[in-house]
């Protein structure tokens, strides 16, 4: 296996976690608090996918993957606004404490619920690409053969994550997200409707979860239980980058896949995963504040 | 109250009845009746996991266990009043040892037990210490080494189905080197020994030899390493889901099956992996060309075998589960069955339904089970491949008493 295969690979995984760890400082930043339901809804986006695509392939042919993102991001949408409404924001007025144990809750019901539903067995989901020609898996790239689907999941979560950032740079919207994570008590005394937008971050967030699920459960399936070790993916990329910072949690998704692909080829995947671990608490000591630095100086 | 003028009826109808009541039959036969027999309860437990990352394979154990509970019940056991009891394992010892003291009592004598071995290992004190045989078809080889005389294994224990799995590549695929690729679990750890003993004892060079944890994702630097070592065949130890996995990534590379080109490849290096991929629910995760260069060893294929006593198996198991059967399935209800069997010859107690396992023979629908001494009843393994049209593999195997049982 040659080294572009290798890279397409690991991009096309860190893009995934990437997306899982935006939402994930999407939702610090606006409520304080981690959100540790973040891997199962992730995990959530995944059995979506699978099940309405075992529907709708029929209909919808080898495009089957593209046509789904919009259902499932709308439906983890509602559900991590459900989420906010329902166990988030009626504790605002406690302790950080109280929501992270919401969102450990609601991830375990989440998790048990998927597999009620779905069973215990993995599920495949949707193809992102029809097959090349003669069902070639493969996509001939300068003159490289990558794999058509890595290369299709790190270039749709690549637009992803450019169209959160103009959102989040660009846009009214945006800016009064930044503003109310920024400085809470002023954003609501300046009449930006805090709450709103902590539903609206929760929303977008678990959009994310939902589209890095879909884009997952191809290549890599999906099956319920493992939401638990991609919110350690997330943490540790929001660690690395920078507690809070957006750009800091995507680098840091990237230097993560990008990690244990090196280091999992020249040695081995269980020594990968041992260093990985080593290298963040060499950088807790050295660099408590992440690569790129907190943005506001508040670690939950 | 009755009316007047019908009271000379009504206590001509009272006197009637208190003579009727007072007159005995002439005294045919004054033996009295023996009291109806109370039924001796007898329970056995089902503690597998249910949920966690082996849910799939106990699911597969707990419906084999109880198709062979309901069956035993439909057709009665003369003075045995059968029961079970269902209880998740989960994913730790913990829980499984939890469960283990919910679901033994005083009545029960018998525990269709995990196959998770971890839950194995912290059952087997328990077990000897309530005197309940366990029956399972956890192949962690271990659990039968340990002297404790209350386990029984209905799958191919490592030593056996390894050994099968090396042989197949040394001498059907006359291979002359293999990557091996295990989980670091002990799962996955048992097996590796096992299948570097048997290719040590065939001349067999491994050539690469990769441990990978459960949860990764991207295989690609596993598929690397493989690749690097110029194996002829790849030997996999790996649950179900990473052994998708790994098979779909090996197809994407080239090297295996892939679509449009099913069959036999130029340069294609044929898999043999370990009994989860013989699952339908892991060959449903991939496309059937990419299935192509793939066989599996496992206990009993109930989905692929013709032979009637697994047809009628498996005919009944997808009437009462509405899905396809594995090894682990038939594997569990063999067990079950035996455990049946030696109820009907008369054992009522822990200790006697484990002194008829342990001497005991039984033709089963997978197999024809007896202990070797430690308790690991079956001897038989198969070897069965995929022809990269169907998602239905074929029996192409058959190791019969592999490790010469007597």
């Amino acid at each position: 296996m040659d080294l572009p295969v290798l890279i397409a690979n690991a991009l096309a995984l860190g893009a995934a976690y990437a997306l899982v760890a935006l939402g994930f400082v999407l939702v610090l930043n606006a409520v304080g608090a981690v959100n540790f339901a973040q891997g199962d809804l992730c995990v959530a986006g995944g059995f979506l996918a699978a099940a309405l695509a075992q529907r709708a392939a029929p209909a919808l042919g080898p495009w089957t993957g593209l046509a789904l993102l919009p259902v499932v991001a709308l439906a983890l949408a509602a559900l991590g606004w459900a989420i906010e409404r329902l166990a988030v924001r009626p504790l605002a007025a406690r302790p950080p404490v109280a929501a992270y144990i919401a969102t450990i809750a609601v991830g375990l019901m989440l998790e048990h619920a998927l597999a009620g539903l779905f069973g215990a067995a993995p599920l495949g989901g949707p193809a992102l690409l029809p097959p090349g020609p003669g069902g070639t898996p493969t996509l001939t790239t300068l003159g490289h053969a990558l794999p058509r689907q890595s290369v299709a999941m790190a270039a749709v979560a690549g637009v992803l994550l450019l169209a959160v950032h103009l959102l989040l740079a660009h846009s009214w919207t945006g800016r009064r997200l930044r503003a109310a994570a920024q400085d809470p008590e002023t954003a609501r005394a300046v009449g930006i409707p805090a709450g709103h937008l902590a539903g609206l971050s929760f929303a977008l967030a678990a959009a994310l979860a939902g589209i890095a699920g879909l884009l997952l459960s191809h290549q890599y399936f999906v099956v319920a239980g493992e939401g638990a070790g991609l919110m350690v993916k997330a943490y540790i990329a929001a660690t690395l980058g920078g507690w809070g910072r957006i750009g800091g949690a995507v680098i840091g998704a990237l230097l993560i896949a990008a990690f244990e692909t090196a280091v999992g080829a020249a040695a081995s995947p269980p020594l990968a995963e041992a260093l990985l671990y080593a290298c963040v608490l060499v950088l807790l000591l050295v660099r408590p504040q992440g690569l790129l630095g907190e943005p506001y100086g508040r670690r939950a | 109250m009755v009316p007047a003028r019908r009271f000379p009826l009504a206590l001509a109808a009272t006197a009637l009845a208190l003579i009727a009541s007072a007159w005995t039959p002439p005294a045919v036969a004054t033996t009295p009746l023996p009291p109806a027999p109370v039924p001796t309860v007898i329970d056995i437990a089902v503690i597998v996991p249910i949920t966690g990352p082996l849910a799939l394979e106990g699911m597969s154990q707990r419906n084999g266990a109880v198709l062979a509970l309901e069956q035993a019940k439909a057709q009665g056991i003369p003075g045995v009043d059968l029961r079970w009891t269902v209880l998740d394992a989960g994913a730790s010892p913990e829980t499984a040892t939890n469960a283990f003291a919910k679901g033994v009592g005083r009545s029960t004598i018998a525990v269709a037990a995990s196959i998770f071995g971890p839950h194995m290992l912290a059952f087997l004190p328990l077990a000897a210490e309530a005197q309940v045989p366990l029956v399972t078809v956890s192949g962690t080889a271990r659990i039968t080494e340990m002297g404790i005389p209350w386990v029984f294994r209905f799958f191919p224990a490592d030593p056996t189905a390894k050994l099968a799995q090396a042989r197949y590549a040394a001498q059907a695929l006359a291979a002359k080197r293999v990557a091996l690729v295990s989980q670091s679990t002990a799962y996955g750890q048992s097996g590796r020994q096992a299948l570097a003993a048997a290719f040590a004892g065939l001349g067999v060079a491994v050539a690469a030899d990769i441990e990978l944890a459960l949860g990764l994702r991207d295989l690609s630097p596993i598929v690397a390493q493989a690749l690097a070592a110029q194996p002829d065949a790849l030997v996999l130890q790996l649950h179900a889901g990473p052994t998708a996995l790994f098979v779909k990534q090996w197809a994407a590379a080239g090297r295996g099956g892939g679509p449009g080109r099913p069959g036999p490849v130029a340069g294609a290096v044929p898999i043999i992996a370990g009994s989860a991929m013989h699952q339908p629910a892991t060959a449903a995760l991939l496309e059937p060309a990419e299935l192509a260069q793939v066989c599996a060893e496992t206990g009993a294929a109930p989905a692929a075998d013709a032979s009637p006593a697994v047809a009628a198996f498996a005919r009944d198991y997808r009437a009462a589960f509405a899905g396809e059967p594995d090894g682990f399935a038939v594997g569990q209800y063999d067990a079950v069955s035996m455990v049946v069997a030696a109820i009907r010859s008369g054992a009522r107690t822990g200790p006697a339904v484990r002194d008829a396992l342990a001497r005991g023979r039984h033709a089963g629908a997978g197999a024809t089970y007896r202990s070797d001494g430690r308790g690991n009843m079956a001897h038989d393994a198969v070897i069965v491949c995929y022809d990269g049209r169907s998602r239905t593999p074929t029996v192409t195997m058959r190791y019969e008493n592999v490790a010469g049982v007597p």
